[in-house]
């Protein structure tokens, strides 16, 4: 059996084994038991909708409320491409109004897909006039929820 | 917060028969982790089981379920002796105080790990826009919903990938009478917990109590992902400990050990479809290094195949072999250079992956060998995923800059406990030492 005496090699395996446990200790992590969190909680709390907060949220819980699971609803915000915001705001919509149908108007190429418009019971108009005619079924937070 | 800890408490409930169906020696820690884990896998299996036959999810039922699949784990148990146990033989118990001091390190980033996953509302992209998106859709259908998987304007919400982590956010959705994302980041830290349990458990068998839980502080921080929501979390558990298990069939012989694995692996494939390339490694790699126990992987593919066919039956497609894989392979290729260097540069804990790489260099031939297996899944995967840009619809770029960090840290935990264990026994045991009851303390 080989001693255990320092070698070159056995000096470096200590010195592998000891960065490893201070590489791999999030210090970062650590801090947060020593801060005040309540300026943290309200960052992370509009992380997700970051300018959008908090009326988009608000309006898509307001749209879930006045409407049924099943329904189909088409999004209108004011990003008319995909990657300059309209991505964000049926995504959101997606996850606020699950259990309905929510339909794009806008592809991921940036084509407009009035066909959507026309297959939806309703239409979440987010900071965009809808048509004259249509009907508003309920306002609030920026938006209104219209149908035919 | 009361709810999601009684859906946590209720997996961890559910699985302690079927862990001890499965290894009626496992206790304490071991225990406690792989109860978790296996309650979370069969609650899942059982909204699966309901959502095939078109059965809305009810408590009752899955609880139902639930139990019988437990029962079923008794199956797979061998006739023949078991090897020893926890209560065999282990390396002695040296320096308790530092092991202690060295645990609360731990317990300190556990609970920082707490508090910055339940900070809010789970607020990260792909947990609104996938997992917590799909979770909330089935959890308002109550079971799998076909026409939000089928649709062609869902694509954005990967809905060809596997549905654990997808039912273990309703099946907690259920238990507290509705949907509510504020405290769901506590099935995170639960996966954590439970993966640094089975970390303890594997280290203490090899080496004193003090390396034991230096092998565990280190992988503490990877344990508890930061990206709370994703399936990154479970993936993490479920792929690290099932990678563990298998390699502790391998060294010890210990047939019990390879049922875990291949249970835990089987999860870990149904959280992610990186968890589906795990499975592959691991099978490439037994093939490779312990081609005995390959066959052994059996439950895994048990595990997965139901969601395999259900997603090849409707047809849900899978972005990275849509369209022409050659053409894109040769364009990427063609830019390899270029995107070498991203990886290279976007690296996360470099000076981490240098020491363990280094570390695995620096170990004698023999250590090395007696882990290869661990080092060659880790090859493996990170192949499969070096592959999956060269083939990618998507700016191969922004491809790097939007995963690289999250996938690698899929692989820290099994190379990190490996790499902690073979240079401490070697070091404190001499070249030759490549058993662990023969070596001294740290």
């Amino acid at each position: 059996m080989e001693s255990t005496r320092i070698t070159p090699r056995r000096a470096l395996a200590f010195a592998c084994l000891a960065v490893i446990i201070v590489a791999s200790v999030e210090y970062r992590l650590l801090r947060i038991l020593f801060i005040d969190r309540t300026a943290l909680r309200a960052a992370f709390a509009r992380s997700a909708d970051t300018g959008w907060y908090p009326d988009y949220p608000n309006f898509l819980r307001g749209v879930a409320a006045h409407t049924a699971s099943g329904d189909s609803i088409a999004i209108v915000v004011p990003p008319s491409k995909w990657d300059d915001g309209y991505a964000y705001a049926y995504y959101r919509a997606s996850y606020f109004l699950a259990g309905r149908e929510v339909l794009p108007l806008v592809t991921p190429k940036d084509a407009v897909v009035m066909d959507n418009f026309r297959r939806a019971r309703y239409a979440a108009f987010w900071h965009v006039k809808p048509p004259a005619n249509a009907r508003v079924v309920w306002q609030g937070n920026g938006g209104l929820l219209v149908t035919r | 917060m009361t709810p999601t800890l009684l859906a946590l408490a209720a997996l961890l409930a559910y699985g302690i028969p079927a862990t001890l169906m499965l290894d009626p020696r496992a206790r304490g820690t071991k225990l406690a982790g792989l109860a978790f884990l296996y309650g979370s896998g069969i609650v899942f299996f059982a909204m699966l089981v309901l959502s095939i036959f078109d059965v809305p999810w009810t408590l009752p039922l899955i609880a139902t379920i639930a139990f019988l699949l437990a029962a079923t784990f008794r199956a797979l148990r061998a006739k023949s002796p078991l090897p020893p146990g926890e209560g065999g033989q282990r390396p002695g118990e040296g320096p308790r105080k530092f092991a202690i001091l060295i645990h609360a390190v731990t317990a300190l980033t556990l609970i920082s790990y707490a508090f910055y996953a339940t900070l809010a509302p789970l607020w990260e992209w792909d947990f609104w826009a996938i997992w917590g998106l799909k979770a909330r859709v089935f959890f308002e259908h109550r079971g799998l919903d076909w026409r939000f998987l089928s649709s062609e304007w869902n694509t954005f919400a990967h809905t060809d990938y596997p549905q654990l982590v997808t039912f273990n956010y309703d099946f907690i959705a259920l238990v507290g009478g509705g949907w509510n994302d504020r405290w769901l980041g506590l099935l995170n830290v639960a996966f954590a917990i439970a993966l640094l349990f089975v970390v303890w458990s594997v280290a203490r068998r090899e080496a004193s109590p003090l390396v034991a839980a230096l092998a565990t502080l280190a992988c503490a921080a990877t344990a508890g992902s930061r990206y709370v929501g994703l399936a990154e979390g479970a993936l993490i558990a479920f792929g690290g400990a099932g990678v563990l298990m298998v390699r502790a069939a391998i060294v010890d012989d210990d047939e019990a050990a390879m049922r875990h694995g291949a249970l835990l692996l089987g999860f870990a494939a149904s959280c992610k479809n990186e968890g589906v390339a795990l499975l592959v490694a691991v099978a490439i790699a037994l093939t490779f290094v312990a081609r005995r126990w390959l066959l052994r992987l059996w439950p895994s593919v048990i595990v997965i195949a139901p969601w395999m066919l259900l997603r090849a039956f409707h047809h849900l497609p899978t972005d990275l072999v849509e369209g022409n894989v050659v053409a894109r392979f040769l364009t990427h290729l063609r830019d390899l250079g270029a995107i070498v260097l991203d990886l290279s540069l976007t690296l996360v804990d470099p000076l981490l992956w240098i020491a363990l790489v280094a570390g695995v260099l620096i170990l004698p031939h023999v250590e090395r060998r007696r882990e290869r297996f661990v080092l060659l899944v880790v090859a493996i995967q990170l192949a499969f995923y070096i592959a999956s840009y060269l083939v990618t619809p998507h700016d191969v770029h922004w491809h790097i800059s939007t995963s690289w960090t999250r996938l690698t840290r899929h692989l820290v935990v099994p190379l990190t406990v490996v790499v902690v264990l073979a240079l401490a026994n070697w070091l404190v045991g001499g070249e030759d030492a490549a058993h662990a009851e023969a070596r001294s303390e740290l």
